[in-house]
């Protein structure tokens, strides 16, 4: 019979070594970090999303002197027999006129040498603005007609471009607060073997199995990572809250929720990896093992 | 009462294992080697430090199931590293070591745990867990080999009422003497009914009185059929507690006084 307020813990196997402060400094530690990587893919998240939602809607614009109206009609079929183009729409310099007054609230303009200054403008819809030549291919033909392509416009419809540059670089700053986050809990862990030496050394001399001593070690640190992983995603929350209504003004939704199993299961394995590097070479003198 | 059965098969060779209660209640297994197969075998044995020392030279000597060894010698002579070698704390450098019926030389890792699992192991400082409490400390070796908590309290209690303890089954180690500290690394060692228990100067520590205590103890465990190997400095322990005596000097055998 055990009394009351007598908790044997018994070493080894699945029993988690005791909670001391250098876990709960590592678990604080490696929660910022995890929690600025969780930051990180909300932003990517955001960006996407905004992105994305005037990007689906994205014209390029093509304009061509008035006065060589008898080349717009060939430019026109073959800015349409470009693949990734769905339509071309030709907008008259009238309606580029009405629509520059209106734009302009009443600018002055007299409406009539506005007219006469103003080229014609094809307005393309894609269907595919990630196509690696469209662009190139609208430009091409552009300059082959003597007409000029809205270069800013091109420019926005590729942001997509930039996204994917700047997701790699996301990828690559988790990578290295990853590493950063496993040394750090290999660390913690390292000291607390160097702390229980003496009964890992006991244990192996009493014929313990390796995977007996060093089982508490890399649950601790599985625990560890996924533990601060679930803190980490608690504490995304106030930002999502904080910006969520500036963010709707930008047809953002952001949701928190899409980062909880990568937080939790990403800290686990980190934890785990850090545990894993502490117990490599847990070496016991007097041992051969 | 005896019950004797056939573990040949297991080992391999001519053996057989013999389960005692004794009159402590203790069920101790002890293993029986055939007449030519003691239960340590050391042949020009050589032990040497990669940092170069010669610790043990040319050492042949047979150790039968049920002896009390004591092994005697100046400091530096070879005791401890014997003793090592014994658990596979150290591999041989040269020569032949065969205990319980494994080449200590070429044995796997998982050969030398099994060892060290039929082997109880006393030193002079008792190793004893200062952050746990005297359960934990005693319960380990058999916790080692996956018993559970609840099976494991009785069996400690147990061992614990045979050294005298068992009121202090809850306490910590540094709220014990000495003399008791030992007693507690005693019952650890015979926590899980070792064959063999090593000890290195368990009496180093203590004064005579409780030194006499201590030896008592493996005297004890020696009678219910333990082969108990002892390294000591204390040759007055040897006119109370006769036993074979093993001298060694300079890493050598200087004599084998099989009654002292």
């Amino acid at each position: 019979m055990i009394p009351d307020k007598i908790n044997p813990r018994l070493p080894g196997g699945f029993n988690l070594p005791p909670f001391g402060v250098h876990q709960i400094l590592a678990l604080i530690i490696v929660c910022i970090s995890l929690w600025a990587v969780g930051t990180l893919w909300l932003g990517m998240q955001a960006a996407s999303q905004w992105v994305g939602s005037w990007q689906d809607d994205i014209h390029i614009h093509v304009y061509i002197d008035g006065e060589k109206s008898d080349i717009t009609k060939s430019l026109e079929q073959e800015l349409a027999s470009i693949a990734q183009v769905s339509s071309v729409r030709r907008i008259s310099q009238e309606e580029a006129a009405r629509w520059m007054q209106e734009w302009l609230t009443g600018g002055g303009l007299e409406q009539h040498e506005l007219v006469k200054r103003l080229p014609v403008t094809f307005e393309l819809s894609l269907t595919d603005e990630k196509s690696e030549f469209l662009f190139a291919d609208i430009r091409d033909t552009a300059r082959r007609f003597g007409a000029q392509i809205n270069e800013d416009e091109v420019n926005l419809a590729q942001v997509h471009d930039l996204l994917s540059q700047v997701s790699y670089l996301a990828w690559f700053a988790s990578l290295i607060l990853a590493i950063a986050m496993a040394l750090i809990i290999s660390n913690t862990l390292r000291m607390t073997l160097l702390a229980r030496a003496d009964e890992i050394h006991l244990m192996r001399l009493l014929g313990a199995k390796e995977w007996f001593v060093r089982t508490p070690f890399i649950l601790e640190g599985m625990l560890l990572g996924a533990g601060a992983g679930v803190l980490a995603w608690l504490l995304l929350w106030p930002v999502v809250l904080g910006v969520g209504g500036w963010m709707a003004t930008m047809q953002v939704d952001l949701n928190a929720w899409v980062l909880l199993l990568p937080l939790l299961f990403g800290g686990g394995i980190v934890g785990t990896l850090g545990a894993v590097i502490a117990t490599a070479r847990v070496v016991s003198r007097e041992t051969s093992v | 009462m005896l019950m004797y059965c056939l573990s040949a098969a297991s080992v391999g060779i001519q053996s057989f294992c013999l389960h005692v209660v004794t009159f402590t209640g203790f069920e101790v297994t002890v293993f029986r080697m055939s007449s030519e197969q003691p239960l340590i075998h050391m042949q020009r044995l050589m032990l040497r430090y990669p940092t170069g020392k010669t610790a043990l030279s040319g050492l042949t000597l047979d150790i039968e199931q049920g002896q009390f060894v004591y092994l005697v010698g100046e400091s530096g002579a070879g005791k401890s590293s014997l003793l090592k070698m014994l658990y596979g704390g150290v591999r041989p450098s040269s020569g032949l070591l065969v205990t319980q019926q494994i080449d200590m030389r070429d044995a796997s890792e998982s050969r030398i745990r099994d060892i060290r699992r039929r082997t109880g192991i006393i030193f002079q400082d008792h190793k004893l867990l200062f952050s746990r409490c005297v359960f934990e400390n005693v319960a380990l070796p058999l916790r080692v080999q996956g018993w559970k908590t609840e099976r494991l309290i009785p069996r400690v209690r147990k061992v614990l009422q045979y050294v005298g303890l068992e009121d202090r089954l809850w306490s910590y180690p540094e709220a014990l003497s000495g003399g008791e500290q030992q007693r507690v690394a005693i019952a650890r060692a015979m926590t899980a009914n070792p064959a063999v228990i090593l000890a290195d100067e368990p009496t180093g520590n203590l004064d005579v009185e409780t030194a006499r205590s201590v030896l008592d103890y493996l005297m004890d465990l020696n009678k219910q059929g333990t082969t108990v190997i002892m390294a000591t400095h204390d040759l007055h322990l040897l006119k109370s507690h006769p036993g074979r005596v093993v001298q060694l000097h300079a890493g050598s055998l200087a004599g084998d006084y099989s009654e002292y």
